[in-house]
């Protein structure tokens, strides 16, 4: 008998939970350890903060699901990893609090035959002098409850539009080395939107401020790809879509502090600047989790597990950018030190940045770092469960490989909600990480596997994405036909 | 506001028919995507 200990139930921790409990037979114990009583579907979030859905209809509460599929769940946040044990355990353990409840503030060890540590990013916003959801008018969407916040101030500033006010709105990244750009552009695109539905648009003046060096980077080097018969760059795609959409844009910026109503911010050229705002969403900058670990002589082993997020099997000699290459993104998730350690979607260290690396004239660092979209994060955390369960029934070698090197993603931009207003921009990359050898003059990426779509059906993608997504983690029937 | 997108285009990108073959196609386009697969990108030593 073996058991998993999962850590985080979030796209990729209920991924791979989900797949290891239909996978293995009862004997086998899966637990899955998480301070979110809900799960959320985080893509939805957007509309959360333009007031267009309920926060409750893209969560659901994991205990009643993980009850009844037989999944353990211990609403709890880890701290410690113990691999080897410790003098008392000779098992390998995480130390774990409780976060609700009479247990609250309570440690437990939990014993482990394989770990999955998908604790996703810690949402940084103390990396950014005054960068707090909520204070200082800068707002978040990173959760559902930031979400609501950021939907509750955007609301009556446009109540205060309508009597006449005019605004500024300033959404982006919040710090030098954010990632997640995605997000903050589907965020703009909707904000936009709703400003036109709610007829008080040219009261205000949309900017948007990001690490980017250049529009449409998100933080993958930017693409190249198939737009109708064209092909276009990414750059070339959002600026149309801006300055369409009457959206002004700043960008090689390094939001550095935060005060009421204004961003300072360092630009590449060295400058620094600052911006007023009536209202701004700024995506923080994401970091490990600060966890540390010990051997069984309780001797500091972090080094040997953490690189900030958890070190698995990619090359992280530290290289120029012009020697980076797809060899160098991990496969299979395995800590390198200790077998029985894996770790997909975020919470895995990436072994360099996607984009190239920028440094200001006065040597600050200002670009993108790499993101994990949801797409990843379910395909990693699935292989990693079918690799325990192929070590578990005696395969010594994982076979299930996943590099992002070698993966396409699809992200469907939200850029306006509504079923006959809505819009989308539906942009696939093949792979997610350019592959300048194998693709060398379209940037990196297959063109027929890389393209771009603006309108309508990119909102009813989105949606139906939703839906799907939100019954695929129900496990309702046959949810695992549904791809990651 | 420059105006980018021509009037046509955004006929086309709105026209809820038009926009019905284009999820269709969309889907499947992005669902071959998917079922394309992943693997590795290193040479594995066969002993
Ligand atoms: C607003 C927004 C919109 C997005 N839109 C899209 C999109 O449209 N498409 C897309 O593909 N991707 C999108 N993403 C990215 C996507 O949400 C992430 O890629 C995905 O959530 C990563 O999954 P994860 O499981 O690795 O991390 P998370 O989803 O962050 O999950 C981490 C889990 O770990 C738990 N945890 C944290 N600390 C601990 C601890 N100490 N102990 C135990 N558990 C812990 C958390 O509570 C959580 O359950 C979006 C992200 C944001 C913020």
């Amino acid at each position: 008998m073996s058991k998993i200990v999962v850590l985080g139930a979030g796209i990729a921790g209920h991924v791979a939970a989900a797949h290891l409990r239909r996978k293995l037979s009862k004997e086998q114990e899966v637990v899955v350890v998480s301070p979110n009583s809900n799960y959320q579907w985080i893509p939805s979030n957007i509309w959360v903060g333009i007031g267009r859905m309920k926060s409750k209809e893209i969560l659901f509460p994991l205990e009643p699901l993980y009850n009844k599929k037989g999944i353990g769940y211990k609403q709890a946040k880890v701290t410690t990893f113990y691999p080897e044990g410790d003098k008392e355990t000779h098992k390998p353990f995480v130390s774990i609090e409780y976060v609700v409840g009479e247990q609250k503030g309570q440690k437990e060890k939990v014993t482990y035959d394989y770990l999955i540590n998908a604790t996703g990013p810690k949402l940084a916003f103390d990396m950014t002098e005054g960068l707090n959801p909520g204070t200082n008018k800068a707002y978040s969407v990173c959760t559902y409850s930031h979400a609501e916040h950021a939907w509750h101030a955007l609301d009556d500033l446009i109540q205060q539009m309508k009597k006449g006010k005019k605004a500024k709105i300033l959404i982006g990244t919040g710090h030098a080395k954010s990632t997640c750009q995605g997000a903050a552009f589907e965020y703009i695109l909707n904000v936009e939107q709703e400003l036109r539905r709610h007829k008080v648009r040219d009261k205000a003046e949309i900017v948007w401020i990001a690490n980017e060096p250049k529009l449409g980077d998100f933080g993958m080097d930017g693409m190249l790809m198939s737009y109708g018969s064209n092909i276009m760059k990414s750059s070339e795609m959002v600026e149309m879509v801006f300055e369409d959409r009457g959206i002004k844009w700043i960008i090689g910026a390094g939001v550095n502090k935060i005060e009421d109503g204004i961003a300072y911010y360092e630009n590449l050229e060295g400058e620094y600047l600052s911006e007023t705002y009536d209202f701004a969403m700024l995506i923080p900058a994401f970091s490990g989790h600060g966890f540390r670990a010990f051997d069984k002589e309780e001797k500091d082993i972090t080094d040997k597990l953490f690189k900030g997020f958890m070190i698995v099997d990619a090359d992280y000699t530290p290289k120029p950018y012009e020697e980076w290459s797809v060899q160098d993104w991990p496969e299979t998730y395995q800590n390198p030190s200790y077998k029985n350690i894996f770790a997909p979607g975020i919470a895995f260290a990436p072994p360099h940045a996607i984009s190239k690396p920028r440094v200001s004239k006065n040597g600050t660092s200002i670009s993108p770092s790499p993101p994990r979209t949801g797409m990843p994060s379910g395909i990693t955390a699935k292989l990693v469960a079918d690799n325990i369960i192929d070590i578990i029934n005696g395969k010594k070698e994982l076979h299930h490989k996943g590099s992002m090197g070698n993966m396409g993603a699809a992200c469907i931009a939200s850029a306006g909600y509504g079923m006959t207003k809505g819009s989308g921009i539906s942009i696939t990359t093949f792979p997610i990480v350019p592959d300048y050898k194998k693709y060398p003059d379209t940037q990196g990426r297959q063109l027929s596997k890389t393209f771009g779509e603006i309108g309508l059906a990119g909102h009813w993608l989105k949606m139906a994405l939703h839906y799907a997504f939100l019954y695929k983690a129900k496990m309702k029937p046959f949810w695992w036909l549904i791809p990651e | 506001m420059t105006q980018r997108i021509s009037k046509s285009k955004r006929f086309f990108m709105m026209n809820p028919v038009i926009q019905f073959f284009k999820f269709i196609w969309l889907s499947l386009r992005i669902l071959v995507i998917v079922a394309g697969g992943h693997g590795g990108t290193r040479k594995t030593t066969t002993p």
